[in-house]
């Protein structure tokens, strides 16, 4: 496995790393990255055995499409050392780190990365970083914690402790988020990286779970943490592309064909210049059809 | 996902909740001596909330295990019930651990590699971890061929070693090989288990032939067995005795070729006089069981119980007739700090 | 590699596996208990003494309650208990995995 800069990144699927039939399967729920998790759902005396337990199911399991992140424990706990080298030994995919504050926090898990790297023979930068965003002062320094480093793979909110640090909790209306969600996310779209919004607990409530992801949605987050695996299909309706997206995406591809076959340098469509930002789009909308199914392998159109 | 967390019986609500739990599983009995020797609890809950399991740790016993609804598969609450109980035990530093349930749940315990020690209609009496019963008994000082010889057992709290207790001792001793005294392992007596294991060994070191040795977890007395599960507390003694008697005759005695046990005669006490007599019913062909009377001195009884109410009523001169001199002068010794484990209401008119 | 104390890994929940390791004096003795002891008991086994071997112990008894668990499971659990048990688990031997 190696670190791939942009991929589709709608679902992150928390799984508890001490809990080896969660692991075992979590694979199998099509969830773009699976975050293994040694941090919170680990308790202080299992610390030595989870770390153990996903090196270990790292190298075995077979979860699938899905990317691997492990989040670490904290910088300022004795467990994150043997954490990053035995998760850069394992192979992962992508090591997040809790309570992100500065850029130099990144910039020290890089070096401690690279360390490990070299000391196993393995190449540099095969593996990728994101910062959890969880108190006030994360989330004043997201700008130079984006740009910390070149593998810098995203940054995601985490509602539970910033809440806490801001001296309120979560509420439905998600009010109390507000600044932190636009601001990781616009540190996270200057940087050029990606942005993660927060889980959202209650599995009762549907009808909250999709309000929040169609609201972030709408801010332009590109996916949202989750705890069960059931959350899964629900986002992915909500990021899935409309038709019309889709159709006007597959134009922008076949104006580029048809430009590339002319040899022409400037690509046009209806009249209208093609620029980087409208490719873009079109090729993360036809990579998100193609994640959920509404195209078929030639391109054409097949959901509902 | 169900999720285990701490509960504190000492938080009124708390508490409440957890009888509820409870009573709804059929568990009624709440009274202090099943509840105070409670360490640590923990409960079960549901992705609302709710109180769905709990289970308790006494000591190195798991108490007042109980889910809800455990339709999901194959006991998955059970299981973590008692797989977050073990994990509160092995950060103790405690890997060796008894349940005492109602006999039904005996299998539910076995498939998570709890060992059966010993069974009745209505209770089951189980170990897990290491070492257990077969370790406690290969690691029993033995002598060559063993199987052999007449050996014979005597349990004994010894609280204190009497002039009673060596008598016993003496005569086993002369009509046996080998003699193993067990002293029965708990700290719920006025002389802790350290001392009364010292003074029983000072008080036999005339006989060759007799080993004593601790009873390590496998003697159960009344004093520490749990009743919350049993229908009555009447039935407490009974099940007690049965479970104590199967454990000996089955676990211990076999490996050590134990054919005979000696017992005091019970004159006053009708439970001890009924626990002997179960004993007997008990053992039944496997082990004979010698039942001695009691040694008498100027026509008194020698008793341990007496001693104690001595020590308690500051008579230590009259201690001596009843006591060998080992005891005496360790009573001597140390009556101040006896006299004060009496005051702080260490209770000397059980065993 | 020496044993200092009794130490336990994993739990009971299914696709798990608990793991309990005390000082042995001859060889890897395994007490197993497993739904699919007939068909995979000896797979098991094969899995706790070869982990066993390669961390440097010969001599050890271990108590094993396997609830389904995968070889990857029973190699990890193992390992932490062994580390446990000799009192290095501050400092994981990745290379035994």
């Amino acid at each position: 496995m190696t670190y791939v800069k942009n991929r589709l990144r709608r679902t992150m699927m928390f799984v508890p790393g001490n809990n080896p039939a969660m692991i075992k399967d979590a694979g199998i729920y099509g969830a773009d990255s699976i975050m293994l998790d040694l941090e919170d759902s680990v308790s202080l005396t299992e610390k030595d055995a989870a770390r153990m337990l996903v090196y270990e199911a790292i190298k075995t399991v077979d979860f699938g499409v899905s990317e691997i992140v492990v989040r670490v424990n904290g910088q300022d706990t004795p467990f994150y050392d043997e954490d990053v080298r035995a998760m850069v030994k394992a192979g992962v995919d992508v090591i997040r780190l809790p309570k992100t504050e500065s850029a130099a926090m990144i910039q020290k898990l890089v070096k401690d990365i690279e360390h490990w790297e070299d000391e196993y023979g393995i190449e540099k930068g095969s593996i990728g970083v994101m910062a959890a965003i969880e108190s006030a002062k994360g989330v004043l320094n997201a700008p130079e914690i984006a740009t910390a480093t070149p593998l810098m793979m995203g940054l995601a909110v985490s509602g539970e402790d910033y809440t806490a640090d801001m001296h309120t909790h979560r509420y439905p209306d998600g009010r109390e988020l507000e600044f932190a969600r636009n601001m990781v996310l616009q540190a996270a779209r200057a940087a050029d990286v990606y942005a993660f919004d927060t889980v959202f607990s209650n599995m009762k409530d549907t009808e909250g779970f999709y309000r929040e992801t169609n609201y972030i949605h709408e801010l332009g987050y590109d996916g949202k943490s989750l705890v069960n695996p059931r959350q899964i299909q629900m986002v992915n309706k909500v990021f899935n592309p409309s038709k019309e997206d889709i159709e006007q995406a597959k134009n922008v591809e076949n104006a580029i064909r048809e430009a590339k076959a002319k040899g022409s340098g400037v690509i046009s469509l209806n009249g209208k210049m093609v620029d980087k930002p409208v490719v873009e789009k079109a090729t993360r909308v036809l990579e998100t059809a193609k994640a959920s199914n509404l195209i078929d392998e030639e391109g054409n159109y097949i959901g509902e | 996902m169900d999720q285990v967390v701490d509960l504190f019986l000492s938080d009124a609500s708390t508490r409440k909740k957890w009888e509820e739990l409870l009573s709804s599983l059929g568990l009624h009995d709440f009274s202090e001596r099943e509840v105070d020797v409670i360490d640590h609890t923990i409960g079960l809950k549901d992705e609302e909330g709710n109180l769905v399991g709990t289970g308790s740790v006494a000591g190195n016993v798991l108490k007042y295990i109980g889910v809800k609804n455990d339709n999901m598969a194959q006991g998955a609450r059970f299981n973590k019930v008692v797989s977050s109980l073990m994990q509160y035990l092995v950060n103790e530093r405690i890997f060796h651990s008894f349940v005492f349930t109602k006999a039904k749940y005996a299998t539910s315990f076995e498939h998570l590699h709890f060992n059966l020690l010993a069974k009745t209609d209505t209770a089951a009496f189980l170990e897990n971890g290491m070492p257990d019963v077969t370790d406690y008994v290969a690691d029993l000082p033995k002598v060559e061929d063993q199987a052999t010889k007449k050996v014979a057992a005597i349990v004994m709290n010894a609280n204190p070693f009497t002039l009673g207790h060596q008598y016993l001792v003496k005569l086993a001793s002369e009509e046996n090989d080998l003699v193993y005294v067990f002293v029965v392992a708990n700290d719920a007596s006025l002389f802790s288990f350290d001392e009364r294991l010292e003074l029983v060994k000072a008080g036999t070191k005339a006989f060759a032939n007799v080993k004593v040795v601790s009873g390590g977890d496998y003697m159960v007395s009344p004093a520490t067995f749990p009743a919350y599960f049993l229908k009555t507390p009447a039935d407490l003694i009974k099940v007690q005795t049965v479970i104590d008697a199967a454990v000996f005759k089955n676990k211990i005695a076999p490996d050590l070729n134990i054919h005979k046990r000696y017992l005091g005669q019970e004159p006053f006490s009708k439970t001890t006089n009924f626990y002997n007599e179960s004993l007997i019913d008990e053992l039944g062909h496997d082990i004979d069981v010698v039942v001695v009377k009691r040694l008498q001195e100027n026509q008194e009884i020698v008793t341990a119980t007496k001693v104690r109410q001595l020590i308690k009523a500051d008579k230590l001169k009259e201690i001596s007739k009843f006591v060998p001199p080992t005891t005496y002068e360790f009573v001597k010794k140390n009556m101040d700090e006896l006299q004060s484990r009496i005051k702080k209401g260490m209770k000397i008119d059980g065993n | 590699m020496e044993i200092k104390t009794t130490a336990v890994a994993g739990t009971l929940e299914s696709s798990d596996i608990q793991i309990m390791i005390s000082k042995g004096s001859n060889g890897i003795e395994i007490d197993l208990e497993s739904e699919v002891e007939k068909a995979y008991g000896d797979q098991i086994r094969k899995v706790i003494t070869d982990t066993l071997k390669s961390y440097g112990l010969e001599n050890a008894k271990v108590k094993a309650t396997d609830k389904g668990a995968l070889d990857c499971v029973i190699k990890a659990r193992t390992l932490a208990a062994a580390q446990r048990a000799t009192e290095t688990q501050d400092k994981p031997d990745l290379e035994v995995l």
